[in-house]
């Protein structure tokens, strides 16, 4: 049963940052509320306050900034599932959108939402590794922009301060020539495994982005991966992918859970990748 | 959850032993954990337990009973408590073992996990790896602690 609490309704980013500020851990900003509200629900969290930014203006935008797509933290799932911009530019986060949940929570579950929670599980952290994003976190008198990689610090906890708002989420439009896909792989609710990858082509691969999530605390970059695949041929790179998919299982971390034993993740990592791959140099 | 931990420490056995029943530093070493107080010494002691996981946190008041101890060499003991606010329950079987390595001691420990409750939810390997990192940074405290005095 969910306990009694306050709800403040602000109307700028800069109150809610103070609200964040006064009331410390007493108060969680609610935008969906989907990941949330079924915890304080469950009684594993309590919250004296809750603070609505779901009014707040300027924070469900989703535009095209120069080479930037910029997306507001208030931006639901449904949204950039169906977002023209996203279908014309960033395919591959339309179809991680579509198979993010079920209906009901993307039509009320938020972007910042899903980000902030910082669930293992979550898909969106790792595409936006892999994309190069990053996400605007604001105080009451400041800004500051944080890369994706060094945004999710461990499990259900990131590098935003207490008094922080994330506002919007900035990714680089892909160039012209570039395969990008993210795969998943799970039987429960929530994936067991994800990866994505971004290539950049020009006949070979000239720049490669790596990423995996969901089997361990937090979404990784995998640096290692990436070197095996970049400024090679796309059949050199190929030789390289189980290789990569070795350093890629070593970079997550995977935890033995209900979703899988360790060595059962780390398999199915090396899978995604070299599927990722094939998909994403089959776009070129 | 079965955990095993072992450290050396550069310091005798039997300051080892006399750190182990020296309770407000000992505890002092457990991150998380406070308010000791001691029932009946050597036998039953009480703390709490304060553990935190992003924004899910933990209070188990727990009663510590010592079930057998052999002078510097040998202790087992039972943690249990509960957390009434969020319905879930920890029980923890220790034993620790302390063994000579010349002019130094190998403190081992082997404990036995038990969470249950709704606590359960936030998934077993997030609370492994939590209770793992609890265990390293009690071993290097205590490592730290002794070390640090001789």
């Amino acid at each position: 049963m969910l306990r009694r609490f306050r709800l403040e309704e602000p109307e700028s980013v800069q109150e809610t940052a103070e609200l964040l500020g006064r009331f410390g851990e007493s108060a969680k900003i609610y935008a969906g509320g989907t990941e949330l509200l079924l915890a304080m629900k469950e009684g594993l969290v309590q919250y004296e306050r809750l603070i609505n930014v779901k009014k707040l203006q300027g924070l469900s935008e989703l535009k095209l900034e120069n080479d930037t797509i910029s997306i507001g933290a208030l931006c639901t799932h449904y949204q950039l599932e169906t977002a023209a911009l996203l279908k014309e530019r960033l395919p591959a986060l339309v179809e991680l959108e579509r198979n993010v949940a079920n209906v009901r929570v993307r039509y009320s579950g938020t972007i910042g939402g899903n980000l902030c929670f910082a669930e293992p599980h979550a898909d969106p952290g790792t595409l936006l590794l892999a994309l190069g994003a990053t996400l605007v976190a604001q105080k009451s008198s400041s800004r500051r922009e944080i890369p994706a990689e060094e945004f999710f610090v461990d499990a259900y906890e990131t590098c935003l301060e207490a008094d922080e708002v994330l506002s919007e989420i900035r990714i680089p439009v892909p160039a012209a020539k570039s395969g990008i896909a993210y795969l998943k792989f799970g039987y429960l609710e929530r994936p067991s495994v994800g990866l994505a990858i971004a290539l950049k082509l020009n006949g070979g691969i000239s720049d490669a982005r790596v990423a995996v999530g969901c089997a361990g605390p937090a979404p990784r970059r995998v640096p290692e991966a990436e070197a095996m695949l970049k400024g090679k041929s796309i059949e050199e790179a190929s030789r390289n992918l189980a290789n990569a998919g070795q350093a890629a299982a070593r970079t997550a971390q995977a935890i033995t859970d209900l979703h899988g034993s360790q060595d059962y993740k780390e398999h199915i990592i090396g899978v995604l990748l070299k599927r990722a791959f094939q998909r994403s140099v089959a776009q070129k | 959850m079965q955990f095993e931990k072992e450290v050396e420490i550069g310091v005798p056995r039997q300051k080892v032993w006399n750190f182990i029943w020296d309770v407000d530093r000992f505890i002092a070493c457990i991150p998380g954990c406070k308010e000791a107080k001691t029932l009946e010494p050597g036998k039953r002691y009480t703390a709490t337990m304060v553990e935190k996981v992003g924004p899910f946190k933990v209070e188990f008041p727990t009663t510590i009973v010592v079930l057998e101890s052999e002078e510097l060499s040998h202790i087992k003991a039972q943690a249990s408590g509960a957390d009434n606010k969020i319905g879930s329950r920890m029980k923890i079987e220790l034993d620790v073992n302390l063994r000579e390595q010349g002019d130094k001691t190998v403190l081992g420990f082997t404990a036995g996990v038990d969470i249950l409750g709704k606590l359960a939810a936030l998934g077993h390997g997030i609370i492994k790896r939590k209770a793992d990192q609890v265990l390293d940074e009690f071993a290097q405290a205590v490592k730290k602690q002794l070390e640090g005095e001789s």
